[in-house]
């Protein structure tokens, strides 16, 4: 079965670590700067006021004057999800992240370990520790167990059988489905309130209605399509960080300070010589909140220069002064070294050359971002039903 | 002169409303966007088209024709749901850029694609 591991408002639960006192008043996450003013997840006891996820800072304000607003913090959000997903995987799991706060795993490969689904969901649960809220649903289908997460209360596991799948999800609301704000708006002026009555509609009318998105929706609606889950490769944990006794804003000491964590990071013994394709570098700043960067390099590397004015020019956009720098290896890549070229490469060589180049962009762009082209009618007169641009492994 | 509304209708008064409405139609997003299934390459995108009173596009995106410099017609499937009908004309823009643009005779809206 596939299951999924909800634990809602993640966010707003790690910048209400520092500041408990703010998780029994009405608060909600603010919007990062820069960035469309609308809140993140909100409190119960903003709930309660009226407040909800997704409304306006203005509305929320003149709706909930006491509102408090908690300033993010993306690197604490981070480091604190890849702890979850790693006592995931300590249990057996092969997690696949959705985002931080939902993870969806298979529980066939632990089924026998652990003696049933139940049992197996139940240490996942057990695994990711009570203080988080988790909850879990499992099903045939991914969205079915995202379903049965979201409706399942905290520390409680909700299966879905097969042949329940349909009868369950009829009742359920529409904000399960990713659908934009207007679309709720519309489908509820249509009548259409759940999921089952979305589902009940002919597909090609709502494809008409709604477009694309409709479509992927109504489909959801119905089950959604079987995907099997796959497990991500562990990252490998090497981090390195640097607290100042005062708060620092000086470029140079940042600098000074980037290139010593650099330096211990690059003499690390668990890389093993391979060079970095990906890295992270955090900051936690003195107004409470944290800044992080993540930079995919265009050619995975070793050299303490290149890592350097990659990386440098980056901590001229902290936005506080810093307490604490962190300079994390997210991703290394499989090779120790790289033998330069007399002759222009061909063959073999620039094929391996080409597969490293996919693997950049899967590493910087995400798993699923690199396609290959195949014609599928190259002889039809409408050019888009000419070839279709499918996902590809590396 | 003849002036044509050129960007599709249902969804212009919102924001996104053009891409969502090509996604609608041409059956997913571009090649770059997100790819759990396939995606069709070269879908067509919404233009804004103006036309002249021969129904010859006379500005593409706010920049003026210059030269027409080929047309044609596909009208295919006629027989389905979702029938094709459209003008398609090459065009050379006053900056030099040569784009090739169609009116869908069914929804009475112009797209730009590759042809």
């Amino acid at each position: 079965m596939i299951a999924c591991l909800l634990i809602p408002g993640f966010e707003l639960r790690v910048a209400l670590r520092s500041r408990p006192r703010l998780a029994a008043v009405p608060a909600a996450l603010a919007p990062p700067p820069g960035r469309e003013p609308v809140l993140g997840p909100v409190t119960a006891a903003a709930e309660a006021a009226g407040v909800v996820a997704g409304m306006r800072l203005g509305e929320a304000l003149a709706t909930c004057p006491e509102l408090a607003l908690v300033d993010p913090d993306p690197a604490g959000a981070e480091r604190e999800w890849e702890g979850v997903l790693r006592r995931l995987e300590d249990s057996g799991f092969g997690v696949e992240p959705v985002e931080p706060g939902v993870v969806v795993f298979e529980t066939r490969g632990v089924e026998r370990l652990y003696g049933g689904v139940e049992a197996a969901l139940s240490k996942a649960l057990a695994s990711v520790g009570p203080a988080w809220d988790p909850r879990v649903g499992a099903g045939q289908r991914r969205f079915v167990a995202l379903a049965a997460a979201s409706v399942a209360r905290p520390g409680q596991a909700v299966i879905v059988e097969g042949e329940e799948e349909r009868s369950f999800l009829e009742p359920l609301p529409l904000s399960l489905l990713p659908l934009e704000e207007e679309r709720y708006a519309e489908l509820e002026g249509l009548g259409v309130r759940t999921l089952g009555a979305l589902a009940a509609l002919p597909g090609g009318a709502v494809a008409e209605r709604l477009g694309q998105e409709g479509k992927r929706a109504w489909s959801l609606a119905r089950g959604g399509e079987r995907r099997r889950v796959r497990g991500r490769s562990p990252a490998a944990e090497l981090v390195e960080a640097l607290s100042f006794p005062e708060a620092v804003a000086n470029e140079l000491t940042l600098r000074r300070a980037f290139g010593a964590l650099l330096d211990r990071l690059l003499a690390r013994p668990e890389r093993a010589a391979r060079p970095f394709r990906k890295l992270a570098l955090s900051a936690r700043l003195v107004s409470g909140g944290s800044w992080r960067r993540t930079v995919t390099l265009r050619e995975a590397t070793g050299e303490r220069g290149r890592l350097r004015s990659a990386l440098g020019p980056k901590l001229m956009e902290i936005p506080a002064p810093v307490i604490e720098l962190r300079l994390e290896a997210v991703e290394l890549a499989e090779h120790t070294g790289q033998q330069l070229a007399l002759v222009a490469p061909e063959g073999e060589d620039a094929d391996m050359r080409l597969r490293e180049g996919l693997r950049q962009v899967r590493a910087s762009a995400g798993g699923s971002a690199v396609g290959a082209v195949v014609e599928v009618a190259p002889w039809s007169r409408i050019p888009e039903t000419r070839a279709l641009v499918i996902p590809k492994d590396v | 002169m003849g002036r044509d509304t050129g960007v599709p209708q249902p969804e212009a008064g919102r924001p996104g409303g053009q891409k969502r409405f090509s996604a609608a139609r041409a059956g997913g997003g571009a090649p770059g966007g997100t790819m759990g299934s396939p995606t069709q390459l070269n879908a067509p995108r919404p233009a804004l088209v103006e036309t002249a009173a021969n129904g010859e596009p006379h500005l593409v995106n706010r920049e003026l024709v210059t030269v027409v410099r080929e047309e044609w017609r596909v009208v295919d499937r006629w027989w389905t749901e979702e029938p094709v009908d459209r003008r398609y004309f090459e065009v050379v823009l006053e900056s030099g850029r040569n784009v090739c643009v169609y009116r869908d005779g069914d929804r009475a809206c112009w797209f730009m694609q590759r042809a």
